[in-house]
């Protein structure tokens, strides 16, 4: 009947199933899962307990949980609630239907309707037919692995987020545990094991035969492959955003996974994924629009970066409940929008096929109303519409937005901001430093309002000869990037300036962010507009009261600047509705590209400088600080807790060392001081200590290897004698000079070692790792203890 | 003085002569010749040390180069044991026997086992005395200090079971009395491992009852050459005079006897004995007696060495001659030509040495 391994095939099919969590809004689905592991092993034990042919063996399965489904979900409609019938069987396929169709209608997490539930039993039911028959019947273990892998990647695929490492440490644990078993029943089939190295102990004629030293070394390698799994991608950037080191992500924002609400793109770092897409696609065509707008649309955007920590900004946690979708209904209003005069614009964007991981949509800001296919949501605090499980790629869609045209008085009040802009968006780590805020004072003297303010900002940044703008920028290689920016380079790109502008509007009061996403691109003879990735961008979003977010342009535009980067006509306040002294005839900024049709239309625009170095720096709204001094931080971070590791060692070898000797009291207690100290100092020295020599043996055995003679051997024999006195004897001899001797013990065990082994033994004692080891062991134990706990109990038949 | 020892058996001619030899003024009487050990022995350890290097320095000046195997001798003695010495003819077996006997002044007796040898002719017989009517007991030869039977697996299994009493208990019984035996009482047996034919093999109860077997050795080539100087021309043997008492001897096992043994290493010497009881390729592991005679046998050696304390070194010196002949190999492990030596070997090399603190 193999029950052994078949309990242990449903506990590995349990174990993968632990990682579905994410997709359920409740926890319903795993009790019935169980039951359809449960039912299906037993079916699997009695087809093995009456030796049905294996062809048979899954059909048989089929039928237990077809039988298991029936009594679960259509005991109404079966006879006897029990057989089915044909209104129970038509039942069950109207409840996969509906759950087929829920699947795919709903985003994870779902919830759990019996359909859903349904659908779910049946997957965990054929799974586990799959591995019983896999592990159990046809003896093959490690294929059985797949159908885990199947279960495991589901979450994967749905949710594009892997399940946490503790699930995968279950899966991991289960599959392990199936093939440590396997091995063990087809090693019992060859009899018992011959050790040659070790004696075994004396195995009892009947027992099973004993193949635990063979298991532990497979544990061991199991144990070190799932553990660098698992903490592997925590040390390699990129990899996983979600990483220890993950650079702008928001490791620490899994806050938000209250019911109702799901937690999208929390740790997605926009820089890593659209950068990857960057590199991967050059210089690629990434979308097409239509729009309403005239000659100079808006922006497209993508993200808004929120949070700001003094070298990086980067986003918070999109979050969208279950009432966030965007299809066929009206977004959240932008607060503070309301009031002034704007106009609505209607873009019909499709986006290349050819882009991958596109899961948050390019479109001008404010968006009022988006009509896309799909599960999409909307995080109503920045507009921004995303998925997490389906990508833009290849869609299209239709976006309502607002472009605000205020007039120059509604710009320039002075009403404060609501409490909730101000709480998130106002935020300045002390580390900026007192000489930006110096700066920032100083360029806005003789500003009253921030609009005032806000413009002598971005006047400052676009004036010709104040910065220049590079991509080939070489990242600074420590202190802030800020700084760097400001005083002394003033040389960057969007990054750099967007961030810049943006931390320097923070300082003077003004709500701020960064924007990220795309500039309107170039038009097309056809009137279409056509984005390209270089067309990637950063721009800083500012917030006035009663206006709402606007977008300023503190890059320089043009042939030596961003190419499409244009300057909003509000920026200008001489241009604006009821502005002091304002001039219709005025011309525009000379770095902006200006807001006439004819200048913005495509073969006068200049393009985008096409340097090497573009792809890798070009990324839309990439920060400057992700890349330029948070680097130095990190090595430095890796670099002290390397040194920390590469001390623990020695360190715990002086303490250790200074406590034996505070401890040793007595004269016994001396004595045995004086010896571990000389035992751990032949362990840092490579030398063996068997524990089955005596005191005196291995005082003999050292002087013997180690050639001792004078001062050193007699310290050697009155160590030994004393250990062996404190230990044996009713009473013990004083040592004088115990640390003396220890010591002239260690120069000569110095001495002797190779030059390799005594660094060794200087900068990582191998006895201070002991511990550690032993430690190590235990937990081996435990798992030695696991596998063997059962067959001890049991008699083979 | 008094003798010794209570049933005193006829001495033979050569006792008398070798002890006039050595003293020719007579018996010494105490306190006024060097020999007298009374006062060393009064001195604990120190006198045990100068004792034991009497005697070990007497045998050694007949064994030519066998330091170590006197010395266990020595420690068999002292730990009231019984020596069995195995090794092929020739290598000095019976003049080991002979000289550590010769060097205590006490009554000695010498078996010569041969394969029409009786019990009776060991323990003694009842003759009926006719002047006096009644059945009067004949002691044998095994009343006596030391007792050298010399080839002990000549003799048919039922004489030698005739020692098993004297030698556990110290007593004969014949014809339902109990004769008790003086101490100290050690038999040395020697045989011959080589030459089979005609020869019974010790039962184990037998091998059980002797606390250490040790072999002789052939000896090295300078001692060997200086045996033929000496051998040579006179018996080294016919000049040794004793050279301690056998009241001397009873007061160093006295002495022994109160040699501290911790109980880390009491543990020890129990898990040596238990590990040949597991042993898979043992059939026979040892006996609770041969813990026993093995601690005893670590007091006597430990004294020895002048402590008063026994260090499991001392364990690990003596398992194997203490051990070793009590053990029965396994059929697969006789095939491997595995002797139980190298199984105590590898059990004193694996069992963790105590340490009261783990």
């Amino acid at each position: 009947m193999r029950l052994r391994l078949t309990i242990v095939a449903c506990v590995a099919t349990l174990l993968g199933t632990v990682g579905l969590y994410p997709l359920y809004e409740s926890g319903g689905w795993f009790g019935t899962g169980c039951g359809a592991i449960l039912v299906v092993g037993v079916a699997g034990a009695l087809t093995r307990r009456f030796r049905v042919a294996a062809a048979l063996c899954p059909l048989i399965g089929l039928a237990a949980l077809f039988l298991y489904l029936t009594v679960r979900f259509a005991a109404g409609q079966a006879l006897l609630a029990v057989v089915p019938t044909p209104s129970s069987t038509a039942r069950l396929g109207r409840l996969l239907g509906e759950g087929w169709h829920d699947a795919n209608a709903y985003a994870a997490p779902v919830p759990m309707l019996p359909a859903i539930n349904m659908l779910t039993s049946t997957g965990i039911g054929l799974v586990a037919v799959l591995i019983d028959f896999l592990a159990v019947r046809a003896r093959r273990a490690a294929l059985a692995g797949l159908p885990l892998l199947a279960i495991y990647s589901v979450p994967a695929a749905v949710r594009q987020q892997t399940a946490g490492w503790l699930a995968f440490l279950l899966s991991a644990g289960g599959y392990l545990g199936l093939l440590v078993s396997d091995a063990r029943d087809q090693l019992a089939g060859w009899g018992r094991a011959v050790f040659t190295a070790r004696w075994s102990a004396a195995v009892p004629a009947g027992e099973r035969p004993d193949s635990s030293p063979l298991a532990a070394a497979g544990r061991r390698i199991g144990l070190a492959a799932v553990a660098v799994a698992i903490v592997l991608p925590f040390a390699v950037p990129g990899i996983e955003p979600r990483g220890l080191l993950g650079i702008g992500g928001n490791g620490g924002s899994g806050s938000g996974k209250g019911s109702g609400s799901i937690t999208g793109l929390d740790a997605l770092n926009p820089l890593v994924s659209v950068r990857r897409q960057l590199v991967r696609e050059g210089d690629a065509e990434v979308l097409k629009y239509r729009t309403t707008d005239g000659g100079a649309p808006d922006y497209l955007r993508m993200y808004s970066l929120d949070r700001f920590n003094g070298e990086t900004w980067s986003i918070g946690p999109l979050r969208a409940g279950q009432d966030g979708r965007v299809a066929d209904k009206e977004l959240p209003a932008e607060p503070g929008t309301a009031a002034i005069p704007a106009r609505a614009v209607t873009t019909n964007i499709s986006i290349d096929s050819r882009v991958h991981g596109l899961d948050v949509l390019p479109m001008p800001y404010p968006p009022t109303k988006v009509n896309i296919k799909g599960d999409w949501r909307v995080d109503p605090r920045s507009l921004t519409v995303f998925s997490t499980h389906d990508s833009a790629g290849g869609r299209s869609y239709t976006v309502t937005s607002i472009r605000p045209e205020p007039t120059y008085q509604e710009l320039v009040t002075e009403a404060a901001p609501p409490d909730s802009i101000t709480s998130r968006y106002l935020a300045v780590p002390d580390s900026v430093g007192d000489d930006v805020a110096k700066l920032a004072a100083q360029l806005t003297a003789g500003a009253s309002t921030p609009y005032e303010q806000a413009v002598k900002l971005q006047d400052w940044f676009t004036k010709p000869g104040n910065f220049t703008y590079s991509l080939t920028t070489p990242p600074p290689r420590r202190g802030n990037a800020l700084r760097d920016f400001l005083f002394t380079s003033r040389t960057g790109y969007c990054e750099q300036f967007a961030s810049s502008m943006a931390v320097l509007a923070r300082i003077l009061g003004i709500p701020a962010r960064v924007g990220m996403g795309y500039t309107a691109g170039t038009q097309q003879s056809n009137g279409e507009w056509l984005v390209r990735t270089k067309d990637a961008h950063a721009w800083p979003e500012l917030y006035f009261t009663g206006v709402g977010w606007l977008r300023f342009e503190p890059t320089p535009g043009g042939d030596g600047g961003q190419g499409s980067a244009t300057v909003p006509s509000y920026t200008a306040p001489q241009l604006l509705p009821g502005a002091p002294g304002s001039d219709p005839e005025t011309q525009l900024p000379t770095t902006g590209s200006g807001s006439g049709s004819a200048q913005s239309s495509a073969p006068t625009v200049p393009r985008h400088r096409t340097d090497t170095l573009a792809d890798s720096r070009a990324a839309p709204g990439a920060v400057p600080e992700s890349h330029t001094s948070q680097l130095p931080v990190t090595w430095l971070l890796i670099g002290l807790v390397v040194v920390l590791l590469l001390l623990t060692p020695v360190t715990l070898r002086a303490l250790t060392r200074a406590r034996r000797w505070r401890r040793a009291k007595t004269d016994v207690a001396v004595a045995h001081a004086a010896w571990d100290e000389l035992r751990a100092d032949a362990a840092d020295h490579r030398l063996r200590w068997p524990a089955s020599e005596t005191p005196r043996a291995t005082g003999r055995r050292l002087t013997e290897t180690l050639a001792l003679e004078g001062a050193a051997a007699e310290a050697l024999t009155r160590l030994a004698r004393a250990e062996e006195r404190a230990r044996y004897a009713p009473s013990t001899e004083r040592l004088a000079t115990p640390r003396e001797d220890v010591r002239l013990l260690r120069a000569a065990l110095r001495a002797r070692a190779s030059r390799r082994v005594r660094w060794r033994a200087r900068l990582f004692p191998p006895s201070a790792t002991m511990s550690l080891r032993s430690a190590g062991t235990r937990i081996m134990d435990v798992f030695e203890w696991l596998d063997v706990a059962t067959p001890r109990r049991r008699r083979p038949t | 003085m008094e003798l010794p020892i209570r049933i005193r058996v006829r001495r033979g001619r050569a006792d008398a002569d070798r002890r006039r030899a050595a003293w020719p003024d007579g018996w010494p009487e105490e306190g006024l010749v060097a020999v007298s050990t009374h006062g060393d022995v009064g001195r604990g350890l120190e006198g045990l040390a100068k004792i034991s290097g009497r005697i070990s320095g007497a045998i050694e000046s007949v064994i030519e180069g066998k330091p170590d195997v006197v010395r266990l001798a020595l420690t068999v003695l002292l730990a009231e044991g019984h020596l069995l010495i195995e090794d092929v003819p020739g290598v000095g077996k019976t003049m080991l026997a002979k000289a550590l006997a010769r060097s205590i002044d006490c009554s000695v007796r010498r078996i010569q086992f041969t394969p029409d040898l009786l019990p009776s002719d060991i323990t003694g017989v009842s003759a009926y005395n006719q002047e006096r009517r009644e059945f009067e007991f004949k002691p044998g030869p095994v009343f006596a200090n030391i007792v050298v039977g010399d080839e002990i697996n000549r003799a048919s299994p039922k004489t030698q079971s005739a020692l098993l009493e004297c030698m556990e208990e110290r007593q004969v019984t014949v014809d339902g009395h109990t004769y008790g035996l003086d101490g100290p009482f050690m038999v040395i047996a020697t045989q011959n491992p080589v030459e089979m034919e005609g020869t019974y093999p010790l039962p184990e109860a037998q091998r059980d009852r002797f606390t250490a077997r040790i072999s002789m050795g052939y000896p090295a080539p300078g001692a060997e050459l200086e045996m033929l100087d000496v051998h040579g021309r006179t018996s080294p043997l016919e000049d040794l005079s004793p050279v301690a008492r056998a009241g001397d001897v009873r007061e160093l096992i006295e002495l022994v006897r109160n040699v501290h043994v911790s109980t880390s290493v009491r543990n020890y010497a129990i898990a040596l004995v238990t590990a040949t009881r597991e042993h898979p390729e043992l059939r026979l592991g040892a006996s609770p007696r041969a813990t026993l005679h093995l601690v005893r046998a670590a007091r006597a050696y430990a004294a020895l060495e002048d402590r008063d304390y026994v260090l499991p070194d001392d364990l690990q010196y003596l398992a194997g001659p203490v051990l070793a002949h009590r053990l029965l190999p396994t059929a697969e492990a006789q095939v491997e030509r595995r002797l139980p030596e190298h199984v105590v070997a590898e059990l004193v090399a694996h069992v963790p040495v105590p340490d009261p603190r783990r």
